[in-house]
């Protein structure tokens, strides 16, 4: 009840008023009916929201006979409403002030299976306040199975959903799924190709994040892929990490694929080390590593911060082919400028299934793309709506802007 | 072989010696200009019972001696050099494709690097390309060497490691192959050739693993570094070793050798070397193309750079079946506007195989197995582009503006906009009843786009300048002008996509004797006479979306030349996409080939 204020009885109010008769007693009839406090609102009615997790009372009432639209000044500004459970002496203040004219008010701040009484009070210009209305009878706010502010939400989840499902099962069928190509994932076997035919290694270096990170995730995603090419051309791969957890898996992930692609036998553990902690120690060792060896190849799958730069400005000193690949927006001019091939974002994280090319992540990958088409086409459709609605004033244009803002798109939508 | 001085040659007999028939022809002087005057033609003899090329050789030169009125074999069955009396000719010249040519296998490290420049290399020195064997060709050891044993080539071609890079795999192809011993075609004295064009570092240790079974020769690194190949050297050595080795296997041609004035090439190699030096000369973008009976080879020459592709299973007799295999029936049937019994087509095919000299005897058969050429060009020139790359392994250099348009290295370096000059020849281009079933074909496989000249070689004289070139490439030039192509005209085709029948050209033509303007509409096709000596000027304006060589939608001013057929406006859109409703598809052909005059 922190947003209620236990309510005091009307002699506190009616005090001032009393004070200010006898010290004006020659004011006018006129000045006096002002004063006088409103006439009270009636048939107060409190009832369960429907379609809502039981946390909301919907209340409604007739207006005060002195609120009419006509009446100037206004003889009531606003309507005070009280709350208590069942069984409490006092009423609380709800807070939020229905204004002058208002027959309802939605009381959102309830207790599913508590029992409330309310009352309602005219207020006037001059703070006095009518006799209370009150409701007899409790009402218990209860939880629906539906909560209907958020169908739209249920609907796109559902459409996501459904399409993620109907794009796993058309690739499980055999039937091609058609996936853009990303430059910087077919440019793998080219850049081994090169480490092979000029006999260095490969580097690969996988952020500088902890495997709780999820670019650095999907850059062991890539990583699995680089090192099964890298064994199928017998080329050799370099694995400097900045966390020893990442050092772990980097090491299962190579010597899987190297099974995978018949050649266990050339997996050498040494070559995916841990180096430090910090961040240009790390940094210092890598680059030392590219100026002394000078790989062919070099690949920079995970999160990285000011670190980028260093190491892509020294790869391509080295002459080696690049591919970069990471989700920090900051870091993604420097890659692209330096680097061969750089993985943008989503395409960093579409390399899992664009590699593998298994029905399930296919799929998906396809599935988020129709929510991604959805939400950018229901924006664009809000976007033009509203600037419509701003150039011609026209009010169903308004009212389909505040339905698609508060309704598909914002509140229970799209983002909820 | 004696060096002559170009001035005082003035009579020039050239041999093509092919695996049916030995092609000669006589170039003379005429009016101060080298002009193709005769030609004759007799059956090869490199097979039994006469196992000796030279006779063949020595009749079809007897038979152009006897149009020309000019003796050219004396008594003893040589050829009279110099000239003297009227009789005789100054430089004799040869290519050779008896026998299946030359059959080679490449090797490399990398299959889309070292080993495709190997590839190159050969296909570039004429040589048919067995196989290639690199270490991600994702075949075991035990399978590469088993294949190796199975090939009979005429000459193995290893690359692999750049200078200085990678020596260990290149050892490891050479123990493939050294073990393998592979057997040449020709003759078990022979020892089989071997071109080693890799690191350098690795020479040694690549010479010792073989031994004394293998003529091997070392020759500098086809792919020195991953961003330049150096062709050059690996391709004299396989056209030197050609001579010593195989051709000197092949009966009667240690005789020929010794008549040549200047090496005997493989044919295909000749033609991409006359290809090469007129667009070179030029300074155009040039695409040849010979369909035979079992294979097709597309040459291509863009910006400088030549590539050779030979396609094995796309022929007219021998291949046909592959053919329709490959495109499909409905692919070919497409370009039919009559009604056709899908299973006669079949046995039609079938017998097209079995007895591939036969010829179309009737209206029906032209219009099949012209379209059936259509797809076969269509699939090689496909190849073509898949293989007329740029090189693959190179670093690329980029700006933030390529955030959203980075391509891959390995991108296909023909562009059809780009294309100045089509060639077409061999039997179904070459002896066509109509020039325009010949424009029509290459129209609709090709699909040039802008402005491309079309041209034929009409009695396939390309090997014989190509040699021609290389001891006298002015005269390879001005024969190759004057006589070897017969020009077809131009074809003008803007390239984008619309809806049928809406304008996507607006044009203006003027000179020689045509003065039109008017529009184009997307789908039609519009056939002009412009004389082969006439030129015309003509301003296009293509509509929005459309591209005729200045930019989608930019006006573009230029001179055409005329031919046989004439100026072709191609309004069907790049790509060609014939409507895929079989009514709507045979409505538009119709169309199409009315307009053009194809057939009667």
């Amino acid at each position: 009840m922190q947003h209620a204020q236990a309510e005091k009885e009307q002699p506190m109010v009616r005090r001032p008023i009393l004070a200010f008769m006898l010290v004006f007693p020659l004011v006018s009839s006129a000045t006096s009916v002002l004063a006088d406090p409103p006439r009270p609102p009636a048939n107060l009615v409190a009832s369960d929201a429907k379609g809502d997790v039981g946390k909301k009372v919907d209340l409604s009432w007739d207006l005060s006979p002195d609120d009419t639209a006509e009446a100037k000044p206004r003889r009531v500004i606003a309507y005070h409403l009280f709350r208590k459970e069942a069984g409490e002496a006092e009423f609380a203040k709800l807070k939020g002030e229905p204004t002058y004219q208002s027959t309802s008010f939605t009381d959102e701040n309830c207790e599913r299976g508590k029992q409330y009484l309310y009352r309602i009070r005219a207020v006037a210009p001059g703070n006095e306040l009518s006799t209370a209305v009150e409701t007899t009878e409790a009402v218990i706010p209860e939880m629906e199975y539906f909560v209907f502010s958020r169908v739209w939400y249920g609907i796109i989840l559902l459409a996501v959903c459904g399409s993620v499902t109907f794009f796993i099962e058309v690739a499980r069928s055999g039937r091609e799924l058609k996936i853009r190509k990303i430059a910087g994932l077919e440019a793998i076997d080219e850049a081994v190709g090169r480490a092979t035919e000029m006999g260095r290694p490969c580097l690969f270096v996988p952020g500088i994040l902890d495997i709780n990170d999820i670019q650095t995730i999907a850059g062991l995603t890539v990583l699995s892929h680089v090192a099964q090419v890298a064994a199928e051309y017998d080329a050799q791969i370099e694995v400097p990490t900045c966390r020893s957890l990442v050092m772990a898996t980097a090491r299962e992930t190579v010597e899987s694929s190297y099974l995978a692609a018949g050649r266990p036998d050339a997996y050498n553990e040494d070559n995916i080390y841990y180096v430090t902690d910090e961040q240009f120690g790390y940094v210092a060792s890598v680059t030392g590593t590219m100026v002394r060896e000078e790989p062919a190849a070099c690949f920079y799958m995970g999160a990285f911060f000011a670190e980028s730069l260093i190491l892509a400005e020294t790869g391509n000193s080295i002459g080696a082919i690049q591919v970069a690949g990471t989700a920090m927006p900051s870091q993604l001019p420097f890659f692209v400028a330096a680097c061969d091939y750089t993985l943008i974002g989503e395409e960093f994280f579409a390399a899992s299934a664009y590699l593998s090319g298994e029905p399930h992540q296919l799929g998906s990958l396809k599935g988020q793309d129709v929510g991604k088409v959805i939400g950018v086409t229901l924006l664009l459709i809000g976007c033009l709506m509203a600037t419509l609605y701003s150039v011609t004033g026209n009010e169903t244009i308004g009212t389909l802007v505040s339905f698609l803002t508060n309704n598909v798109l914002g509140g229970g939508g799209f983002l909820p | 072989m004696t060096k002559l001085n170009p001035d005082n040659i003035n009579v020039i007999l050239a041999t093509d010696c092919g695996s049916t028939t030995t092609k000669a022809i006589l170039i003379e002087k005429v009016d101060g200009h080298y002009r193709q005057t005769f030609r004759g033609e007799a059956p090869t003899t490199v097979e039994e019972p006469a196992a000796d090329v030279t006779i063949g050789v020595v009749n079809a030169v007897t038979e152009v001696g006897e149009l020309a009125g000019r003796r050219l074999v004396d008594d003893d069955g040589h050829i009279i050099r110099p000239t003297s009396n009227g009789d005789g000719c100054d430089i004799y010249i040869s290519t050779s494709s008896a026998g299946g040519g030359l059959q080679m296998m490449v090797a490399g490290v990398v299959r889309e690097m070292t080993a495709a420049s190997a590839k190159r290399a050969a296909l570039g020195a004429g040589a048919i390309v067995m196989d290639v064997i690199a270490s991600n060709d994702r075949r075991l050891p035990h399978q590469q060497i088993q294949r190796i044993r199975e090939l009979r080539p005429d000459m193995i071609l290893v690359s692999g490691g750049t200078d200085g890079g990678n020596a260990t795999k290149v050892v490891e192809i050479a123990e493939l192959i050294a073990p393998a011993k592979p057997q040449p075609r020709f003759g078990s004295e022979y020892r089989m050739p071997l071109i080693y064009a890799g690191n350098k570092d690795a020479a040694p240790l690549v010479e010792k693993v073989f031994d004394d079974s293998v003529e091997l020769s070392v020759v500098p690194n086809l792919r020195p570094v991953l961003e330049r190949e150096n062709l050059g050297p690996a391709r004299d050595a396989i056209h030197d070793l050609f001579l010593e080795h195989v051709m000197a296997h092949a009966p009667g041609y240690n005789k020929l050798i010794e008549w040549t004035d200047a090496p005997i090439m493989p044919t295909p190699g000749a033609v991409g070397n006359i290809l090469q030096t007129i667009a070179e000369r030029q300074g155009i973008n040039a695409v040849g193309v010979d369909i035979g009976g079992a294979t097709t080879d597309v040459f291509s020459v863009f910006n400088g750079t030549f590539n050779r592709t030979v396609s094995a299973n796309l022929g007219m007799s021998y291949s046909i079946s592959n053919v329709c295999a490959e495109a499909a029936m409905p692919n070919i049937l497409r370009w039919v506007h009559i009604d056709m019994d899908e299973r006669e087509l079949r046995n039609r095919v079938k017998n097209k195989m079995i007895r591939p000299t036969t010829i179309p005897q009737t209206l029906d058969a032209l219009v099949f197995e012209q379209a059936i050429a259509r797809e076969a060009l269509r699939l090689a020139y496909k190849q073509h582009k898949e293989f007329a790359t740029t090189l693959k392994g190179v670093q690329q250099q980029r700006t933030v503006g390529d955030t959203f348009s980075q391509e891959l290295g390995g991108q296909t370096i023909v562009d059809n906009m780009q294309l100045d000059l089509l060639v077409g020849s061999g039997g179904v281009l070459s002896h066509a009843p109509r020039m325009q079933q010949t424009a029509a074909m290459l129209i609709d496989a090709f699909q040039p786009e802008g402005i491309t000249m079309l041209a034929k070689d009409s009695i396939f004289m390309m090997p014989h300048l190509g040699v021609l070139s290389q001891v006298h490439p002015q005269a390879a030039l001005e024969v190759f002008e004057r006589d070897c192509l017969v020009y077809l005209g131009t074809c003008i085709a803007p390239k984008g996509a619309g809806k049928s029948g809406k304008p996507c050209l607006s044009y203006q033509i003027s000179g020689g004797s045509l003065n039109e303007s008017g529009e184009l509409a997307f789908g039609d096709l519009k056939l002009f006479p412009l004389a082969p000596e006439e030129t015309a000027s003509v301003t296009l304006e293509p509509s929005r979306g459309f591209d005729v060589g200045a930019g989608a939608g930019k006006p573009l001013t230029a001179d055409v030349k005329g031919g046989t057929v004439g100026l072709i406006l191609d309004g069907r859109g790049r790509p060609l996409a014939p409507p895929t409703n079989a009514a709507e598809c045979r409505e538009a052909v119709t169309s199409w080939i009315g307009e053009l005059d194809l057939y009667p």
